[in-house]
């Protein structure tokens, strides 16, 4: 069992933790100190690249090399979103750094604002996290109080602002550019690419927009250096992660553990194996929409290259254990509805595509599937996938052709059996 | 200059051009339903998507913008694949209702259904129930189970008109195009709406379920309803064999003409186009006799005229006759009455009377209600509406060219006014309650009937042929102004029977250059 080093929750069990008083009794702002008194903004920017720092929201882009795109010169604002949007099925981790360490979050974004150039962020959050919501504006009250934001932040002559803006419960909303369209007070639509968001983003001005994880890391790269953080993980991917495990193990929860963790140590060492001794029938590896694997495949360092070679993806970590009780087509059920539910409706094969998927699986579980379905489901994956208009088609389209193809035996035999009960 | 290839053809266009525009450039129609010229490219139908070599995904022709050497596909497989699957997707959810859909004959999701949705029905949902007929202006009717969402509409109000009417509503398929409460779509250009709708969703109370359009003949003509002069089609029914007068005009749409109205055109001129090409119509040349209408034969009613003012002419008198032409003439026939009246005849009392003007707005309408004042003006006439005394002092013969002065002077003015004149002759296409003060009346045609040009409030000079088949018994005015000069026997050319308005065209060029420079 890999031992497992602790950065982002090194102090969650610290109680209020999320108190200024806390943060700052364990080195709590030293990071933005040694930046805004020692580092140049470009130095920040180079370490963060060099510590091999990929994007914790789903797509895994190097951070680094996104900031990059900024172009540099102060003709237009510039802004920073984070994207607290966090509504994947399976994922919580977010919400833990959210709720649990709010100031590590804000000293992260006041070195990644410090590093790119930028005066102004938004802090996106998902509508159904109330409470975080209000914890965070407190946070962000004691930070503004002890001049960690605002203006001429610790003397230094950089100024920031930073608010909350809370989401209306829109899935789509935490697709990069449909959460600028919200934020703009528009219908939360995604936007065409190109122009990407590093050029034309919020009020049409350059924008950076990061995951929660991601700049909670950045204070700990800023104050170990990138070496350090690169030992944490791999090579290439720098750092721990936040493995939400949920579904039938002993121990469902958060691990944080280094990149490249195998899968199978992450259910059976660290989330203490299966829940009542059941057996394993598969696991969707990283959120609802990354392709679900079976039982035989657990056995693949959870790091983003290795995961995308066995052809899922590590996406936002969220865990997903199935045990052999729990009938397929009810995985497929709650799969297709979420997506059907969520289709912002904007591109034809999205819309379509996904409550077709719905209505056929309905049918399915209601006891009037027929053999054809599974081939349909599956050619209707293929008219959805690579051909919309944000990547919500593929995240709709991927585990229901993943469980089709996987499970087509079980999906088969589970049609003559009549009506599926969950 | 950017080169690149598409389908195998060589093609080069300017940098920041998008490929499906390059590919229009090499003589390939991407298939669209979102994409429109006027808007920003939206993305959302994706049926324009195009393979790109070396680019992992399927691109969209509408947005992606072309790079030196690009090599792209649109007739792969794979992309008529993903057109396959697009038309599918659409085809589950709609309600298949083209026998009693307007739009049928004309619709694009018919269109690509045919050329790439051909595909095995696997559909075994039941459709979403929705609003059939939802009124959301005040001539449109929604149906939002026809509707591909699209979003033309939405953009059209968003962009164009600016007044934001239409809007999304809820997600996925859910989503349904609606208005505001208690807001519906009135913006004077709402008709467009209906030509932008690719499919039956949004469709004119006017036009519904009267007929079919492929029983429609497209003509080309410009709208007469004001001195903007747009470009229109002009769909007409050609009637029945054995039934006389069946041939009708139903509707006009916009013909894309950049320098002057785009691709749109206003609902006045769409509305007042339609009521005047079928309603109110004088369709033959008739005399008051003492109260009662008197049908006369065109050439009787020539030869009244004729003989009255060859009698001025050889008495010396042609000061005692006076003629009211109007911005509704065409080019030429403005130049054919200068020739004859002026020219001819050596009269000097030669008026302009129109319509009064209405109202206009800063997109397209102006307030001109008549479409050629600016030719009138280029062939020296006086634009200024005359006085009923200028107009009928001392006058013998009165020959009015519409019957605009109605809307000048009221019935008890106009009656003491013509009292004192012997012969009152109406040329007019529409029957408005004047004809019944004047002596004798000759039945015109409507510019939508007849070849020519009107010169618009810009000085651009329009040419046109007929577009809609005319009533039995109408003539052109420019035919009933040869036939008067022959008939007096004044010698030109021009006159000759049959002599086409390309020719007088021609000749009014040779004289006054300015119209030739517009044409």
């Amino acid at each position: 069992m890999t031992r497992a080093p602790k950065v982002l929750t090194e102090f969650f069990w610290l109680e209020h933790l999320h108190r200024i008083e806390a943060y700052l009794d364990r080195g709590g702002y030293q990071a933005l100190k040694k930046a805004l008194t020692e580092m140049k903004p470009g130095e920040v920017q180079e370490e963060v690249k060099k510590a091999g720092l990929r994007g914790r929201g789903g797509a895994g882009f190097p951070a680094g090399v996104k900031w990059g795109f900024i172009p540099k010169g102060a003709d237009r604002p510039k802004y920073l979103c984070i994207n607290a949007d966090e509504g994947e099925p399976g994922t919580f981790k977010d919400k833990y750094i959210l709720s649990h360490d709010p100031h590590l979050l804000i000293e992260g974004i006041v070195l990644a604002a410090y590093a790119v150039g930028i005066h102004c962020a938004y802090v996106y959050i998902r509508g159904e996290y109330e409470m975080i919501a209000r914890r965070l504006e407190q946070a962000l009250a004691e930070a503004y109080a002890k001049g960690f934001l605002g203006r001429d932040i610790l003397g230094s002559g950089f100024d920031l602002e930073l608010v909350v803006h809370r989401g209306a419960g829109a899935y789509i909303c935490g697709e990069e550019t449909s959460l600028l369209e919200s934020l703009e007070g528009k219908r939360g639509n995604p936007r065409l690419k190109p122009p990407f968001p590093a050029l034309v983003g919020l009020f049409q001005c350059p924008t950076v927009i990061n995951n929660v994880e991601t700049l909670a890391d950045v204070p700990f790269i800023v104050r170990m250096g990138a070496a350090w953080f690169l030992e944490q993980g791999l090579p290439k991917d720098g750092g721990t992660r936040l493995f939400g495990v949920s579904g039938a193990v002993a121990k469902p929860g958060l691990y944080e553990l280094p990149a490249g963790t195998s899968l199978r140590e992450i259910i059976y060492a660290h989330a203490g194996g299966m829940k009542d001794g059941r057996k394993l029938k598969a696991v969707i590896p990283g959120g609802m929409s990354s392709p679900i694997l079976r039982a035989d495949e657990i056995d693949v360092a959870m790091d983003v290259d290795s995961i995308a070679a066995v052809g899922s993806m590590l996406g936002s970590a969220g865990i997903i254990v199935i045990d052999e009780g729990t009938p397929i087509l009810h995985v497929l059920r709650k799969v297709a509805k979420f997506y059907a539910h969520e289709s912002c409706g904007q591109c034809t094969p999205c819309r379509l595509g996904t409550s077709w998927i719905h209505k056929i699986v309905e049918r399915m579980a209601a006891g009037g599937g027929t053999r054809e379905d599974v081939d349909t489901l599956v050619r209707l994956a293929g008219n959805i996938k690579g051909r919309t208009l944000c990547p919500l088609g593929d995240a709709a389209a991927m585990p229901v052709e993943a469980i089709a193809r996987k499970f087509r035996t079980e999906l088969e035999a589970s049609l003559e059996g009549g009506a599926v009960r969950p | 200059m950017i080169r690149l290839m598409i389908d195998g053809r060589p093609v080069e266009v300017a940098e920041g051009t998008t490929v499906l525009k390059a590919a229009e450039k090499a003589g390939i129609d991407l298939p669209r339903f979102c994409f429109h010229p006027a808007f920003v490219p939206e993305g959302s139908c994706r049926l324009c998507l195009v393979q790109i070599e070396g680019s992992p995904k399927l691109e969209l022709g509408c947005s992606t913008v072309v790079r030196e050497g690009m090599k792209v596909a649109t007739q792969s497989p794979v992309v008529r694949d993903a057109r396959r699957g697009v038309l599918e997707f659409l085809l589950a959810e709609h309600p298949l209702d083209c026998p009693i859909c307007d739009k049928a004959g004309e619709c694009k999701l018919q269109d690509y259904a045919a050329e790439y949705g051909l595909t095995e029905g696997v559909f075994r949902e039941a459709k979403e129930k929705r609003e059939k007929r939802l009124p959301i202006g005040e001539k449109l009717l929604l149906d939002r189970e026809r509707c591909i969402q699209c979003t033309r509409c939405v953009r059209f109000l968003s962009e164009i008109t600016k007044t934001h009417e239409l809007g999304l509503f809820e997600r996925g398929i859910r989503a349904e195009i609606g208005i505001y409460e208690g807001r519906p779509v009135r913006n004077g250009y709402s008709g467009n709406l209906v030509d932008l709708c690719p499919v039956g969703a949004i469709t004119d109370m006017d036009f519904r379920f009267k007929t079919r359009p492929w029983f429609l003949d497209r003509g080309e003509s410009v709208c007469p309803h004001c001195s903007r002069g747009c470009n229109i089609y002009v769909d007409c029914h050609p009637g029945f064999p054995r039934v006389p007068g069946s041939a009708k005009v139903y509707r006009i749409r916009p013909r894309v003409n950049e320098a002057v109205n785009g691709p749109w055109i206003c609902d006045y001129g769409r509305t007042t186009f339609v009521a005047a090409q079928n309603g109110g119509r004088s369709d033959r040349p008739f005399w008051n006799k003492s109260g009662a209408k008197i049908e006369i034969g065109w050439d009787k009613a020539r030869t009244v005229l004729g003989e009255r003012l060859k009698a001025l002419r050889e008495g010396g008198r042609t000061g005692r006759a006076s003629v009211a032409a109007s911005g509704w003439l065409t080019d030429e026939e403005l130049y054919l009455v200068k020739k004859i009246f002026c020219d001819g005849l050596k009269m000097s009392r030669l008026f302009l009377v129109d319509p009064k003007p209405g109202e206009g707005d800063p997109m397209l309408l102006r307030p001109d209600r008549a479409p050629n004042r600016r030719g009138a003006a280029e062939l020296g006439f006086d634009l200024a509406t005359p006085s009923l005394e200028a107009l009928t002092r001392d006058t013998e013969v009165l020959i009015l060219f519409g019957p605009h002065l109605a809307s000048h002077f009221s019935g008890e003015e106009l009656r003491a006014a013509f009292d004192k004149v012997a012969l009152k002759i109406l040329v007019t296409s529409h029957l408005t309650g004047l004809e019944s003060l004047v002596d004798g009346v000759l039945a015109s045609a409507t510019p939508a009937e007849k070849e020519g040009s009107f010169t618009n409030a810009d000085g651009r000079v329009q040419r046109f042929g007929a577009a809609a088949r005319p009533c039995p018994d109408v003539r052109p005015e420019l035919r009933i102004l040869q036939d008067l000069a022959r008939e007096i026997g004044l010698g030109s050319g021009l006159f000759h029977p049959g002599v086409s308005a390309r020719a007088v065209f021609e000749a009014l060029v040779q004289e006054i250059p300015f119209f030739g420079a517009g044409a």
